[in-house]
């Protein structure tokens, strides 16, 4: 791993675009500012470890079968800020 | 003309080229860069999010409004620009779901919901507040522990 020392208001460039300074120092804690394009996405390590995680645990449901009948109503989509639009579920054709 | 994929989960597939959605980001952490989604039951509240370009990568979404009934979504400002999405843009909501083989395990991720519109799909941080990284989707229905969706913090 690459090691630098900076001091506050000091600066490190990743490529040619992405920017992190320094902004404050106290004690344990370090406040960083991150100055990147739009298209690079930045999260805190925990979050992005925790998502990361349930993603990987969501694809390693067994077999194909999930519930569909399911032993009590579901709420019905009505809260509604959200609309199908463009894409639809593709029922699978299986040989 | 269909794409095939030989998926290790359902066998071989043809997926429509009109119903899939690129991840110019894949979903945090796993990648992947074309998805579609799949029903294998019609009846079923869930879907699977299936990657085309590595047949052996799929997961359960559903609709986190079925389940969770006040369930909303908030970007940061970043996000919102990052991705060209105001209020007035009709977007489809899904949240990724960890099966179990007791209903009472099964749990949906609301802190990272995926929004999919225009064909495209991005898997984001959800801002709102109260969100669970481990919802339980059926905890009303076996009726143990407390309410777990909107739980006031």
């Amino acid at each position: 791993m690459l090691n630098i020392t900076r001091r506050r208001g000091e600066r490190v460039v990743l490529g040619d675009d992405v920017f992190i300074s320094v902004l404050e120092v106290s004690g344990q804690t370090v406040r960083l500012g991150i100055d990147a394009p739009r298209s690079v996405r930045v999260y805190r390590e925990e979050i992005w470890l925790e998502v990361k995680r349930e993603n990987e645990a969501a694809a390693h449901a067994t077999g194909s079968a999930l519930p569909a009948d399911l032993p009590a109503p579901l709420k019905a989509a009505e809260g509604g800020e959200t609309k199908r639009a463009a894409v639809n579920p593709t029922p699978p054709q299986q040989s | 003309m269909a794409l095939a994929i030989e998926s290790t989960r359902f066998g071989h597939v043809e997926i429509d080229p009109d119903t899939v959605i690129e991840f110019p980001d894949g979903l945090i952490g796993l990648g992947g860069s074309r998805y579609a989604l799949l029903a294998s039951d019609p009846d079923s509240p869930f879907v699977w999010l299936h990657c085309i370009d590595d047949p052996s990568l799929s997961l359960p979404v559903t609709d986190p409004h079925r389940f969770f009934a006040n369930y909303q979504v908030e970007l940061t400002d970043d996000d919102g620009e990052r991705l060209g999405l105001d209020d007035a843009t009709p977007v489809d909501v899904y949240v990724t779901v960890v099966a179990s083989s007791e209903l009472s395990g099964f749990t949906a991720n609301q802190k990272a919901p995926i929004l999919i519109w225009n064909g495209q799909g991005h898997q984001i941080i959800n801002q709102a507040p109260g969100c669970d990284l481990r919802a339980p989707l059926f905890a009303e229905v076996m009726g143990n522990g407390p309410g777990p969706a909107e739980d006031a913090s």
